[in-house]
């Protein structure tokens, strides 16, 4: 046996540990920290900072041309605009079960794909969805326009006052 | 030396060049001698993945039923008729369904190379997941077999999620609405389900940004994990000693040592006398020491040149005529273009997630992600929590009775969710007769 061998870290006996040991323990630590970064960094990647779909954010109009009364669809925005006497409010159309796009009925909301059933602030009424419709939050642009920010979930019933 | 002579020699060395480059491609003749037998195995890129002998219980047809070989020839056709359709797709919105209609009208075996590559896919994860269940059945994932089932386990994920990203590609309704609702299913994961949902997605909806991460995941990223495991797959077969067999399959019984009508060599034979009734090594195990040969000791083995081949080629003929005469009577579904405004009523996700879906409607989490990563992380330690060492290699084994109830019930309630999603959900998703 050689001098080298000898050289091990047995618990209690006092002996250091060696050189080499360090150097090995330091250069194995070194890599899997540069293997977490790498994950790590491909995930910082391949997440978009920015989305080139809708943009969350848009103007849908003035006010007044919501009379009182108003439950009108955007489809393509998937969010329904609501107007009740001088208050406002932009209701997800996103189907909270499976993600399909829900339709305004009279009662409320409906989902065409499996049955879910809302209220007429997005409330669950029947069907598989497990929660409510979120809404979004409705603010007025400098310009005098309504401005819908979907990338904002506000509380359910917190209406605009226009 | 002679000009004479110079000009002789270089002519015959041109008259025997065809022989020369032939001899140096293939360097053996077709082989008649077991030397040439096992040769042919050794010095052939491609016949090296196969053991030199194979035993003679691996080549029953009733013990695999060639499930693992026909998952790996419906990989093949899947490579070759994908490779081909890329030349033809674009993975953007504005242009996929309009290649969908060329395949179908204009592209040279347009139609025919779109229904293999669909028919291969779903009898793909219908094989793979039957492959598993031979596996379980026979007991094979067994000690030194363990982690080639959790290789399988994986291999059996990355299937599932290649159908599924491929499932998005001819961008039309119903791919649209199958990856919206399949996708909705991964957002239920708790803390990190929303993320992963807009990673896959890269967006909050289901548009470019997915149709081009789905295309890349299908036709790279996936694919080579998945090579690179079926290799690994592959070569822990060879490793672990072969397909499993039953404790009985090694012994050499007198018609079976005759029948490989061998002279045993006097001095092995010799010192392995009193070894034969008990002997456990495959020829794998004498590859990894220093000899590659210790004579010819009667054993229950054949040569894999020709009876193993013979046997995949059976194998494969049979898988590429199955996906053929499908893809003639059964044609690709293609509906109509997407529209983000109408969804379908009832949206169903692929058919292999229609169980998850059919859970979803009863628990969103539970259904979609809790009882899923359950029967995942089950599956993956399946050898690690069966510590029963008996009945390896038989069907049905009676010592593993409880583990085989226990996967049966998986394998049926699973298949009968499936059932149910399929067939018996209509509109509103409420229960339907399909009669």
């Amino acid at each position: 046996m050689s001098e080298k061998d000898k050289t091990h870290n047995v618990e209690g006996t006092g002996e250091p540990i060696s050189r080499r040991k360090i150097l090995a323990w330091l250069t194995s630590m070194g890599l899997l920290g540069s293997g977490i970064v790498t994950i790590f960094s491909n995930f910082v990647f391949i997440k978009p900072r920015a989305t080139y779909g809708q943009p969350s954010r848009f103007n849908i109009g003035t006010p007044e041309e919501y009379p009182p009364g108003t439950r009108m669809a955007f489809g393509d925005r998937k969010v329904a605009i609501i107007r009740e006497a001088d208050k406002m409010a932009a209701i997800s159309l996103t189907c909270t079960h499976l993600g399909c796009t829900v339709g305004v009925a009279e009662t409320g909301f409906a989902c065409p794909c499996h049955g879910s059933r809302f209220d007429q602030d997005g409330n669950v009424t029947g069907g598989p969805a497990p929660k409510a419709l979120p809404w979004y939050e409705v603010s007025l642009a400098p310009n005098g326009e309504l401005e819908i920010d979907k990338s904002k979930e506000i509380t359910p019933g917190k209406w605009f006052k226009v | 030396m002679s000009d004479a002579k110079q000009k002789k020699n270089f002519l015959s060395a041109i008259k025997e060049m065809p022989a020369a480059v032939w001899s140096s491609v293939f360097r053996n003749r077709l082989p008649h001698t077991d030397l040439g037998r096992s040769r042919t195995s050794f010095t052939n890129f491609f016949l090296h993945i196969q053991p030199v002998k194979v035993h003679k219980h691996t080549l029953k047809p009733w013990f695999t039923m060639g499930l693992g070989l026909i998952s790996l020839f419906l990989f093949l056709i899947l490579i070759v008729t994908g490779v081909l359709l890329m030349f033809y797709y674009v993975p953007s919105t504005t242009q996929a369904y309009d290649r969908m209609l060329d395949l179908r009208g204009t592209v040279a075996f347009g139609t025919m190379l779109r229904n293999m590559h669909r028919w291969s896919a779903h009898g793909m994860v219908a094989v793979v997941f039957l492959h598993m269940c031979r596996v379980f059945f026979t007991g094979s994932y067994k000690k030194p077999r363990e982690f080639n089932w959790v290789v399988g386990v994986l291999l059996f994920l990355l299937t599932l999620f290649a159908s599924f990203t491929g499932y998005l590609l001819p961008w039309d309704q119903l791919a649209f609405w199958a990856i919206t609702v399949g996708t909705a299913i991964a957002g239920y994961a708790p803390v990190f389900g929303e993320q992963i949902r807009f990673l896959l997605l890269g967006d909050t909806t289901v548009g470019q940004e997915a149709l081009l991460r789905f295309y890349v995941l299908h036709v790279a990223v996936l694919p080579v994990l998945m090579t690179l495991l079926i290799a690994v797959h592959f070569w822990r077969i060879r490793k672990d000693g072969g397909l499993s067999r039953p404790e009985d399959a090694d012994i050499v019984t007198e018609t079976s040592a005759n029948l490989t009508n061998l002279q045993p060599n006097p001095a092995v034979a010799a010192s392995s006398i009193n070894t034969i009734e008990i002997k456990r090594y495959g020829i794998q195990g004498l590859v990894r020491g220093h000899f590659t040969k210790v004579g010819n000791v009667p054993d229950n083995t054949v040569f894999s040149y020709p009876n193993l081949l013979l046997a995949e080629l059976f194998v494969f003929i049979l898988t590429i005529f199955g996906v053929l005469l499908v893809s003639y009577f059964f044609n690709a579904p293609l509906e109509e273009p997407v529209n983000i405004l109408h969804p379908p009523n009832p949206s169903k996700a692929p058919w292999y997630f229609l169980g998850l879906q059919e859970m979803v409607s009863y628990s969103a989490f539970w259904g979609g992600v809790g009882i899923p990563a359950i029967e995942v992380l089950i599956l993956l330690f399946v050898p690690y929590l069966d510590r029963n060492k008996k009945g390896v290699g038989r069907w049905f084994a009676k010592e593993r009775l409880l583990a085989n109830t226990l996967f049966m019930t998986f394998v049926v309630v699973n298949i009968i969710l499936i059932i149910i999603g399929t067939f018996f959900r209509g509109q509103n998703w409420e229960f339907v007769s399909p009669f």
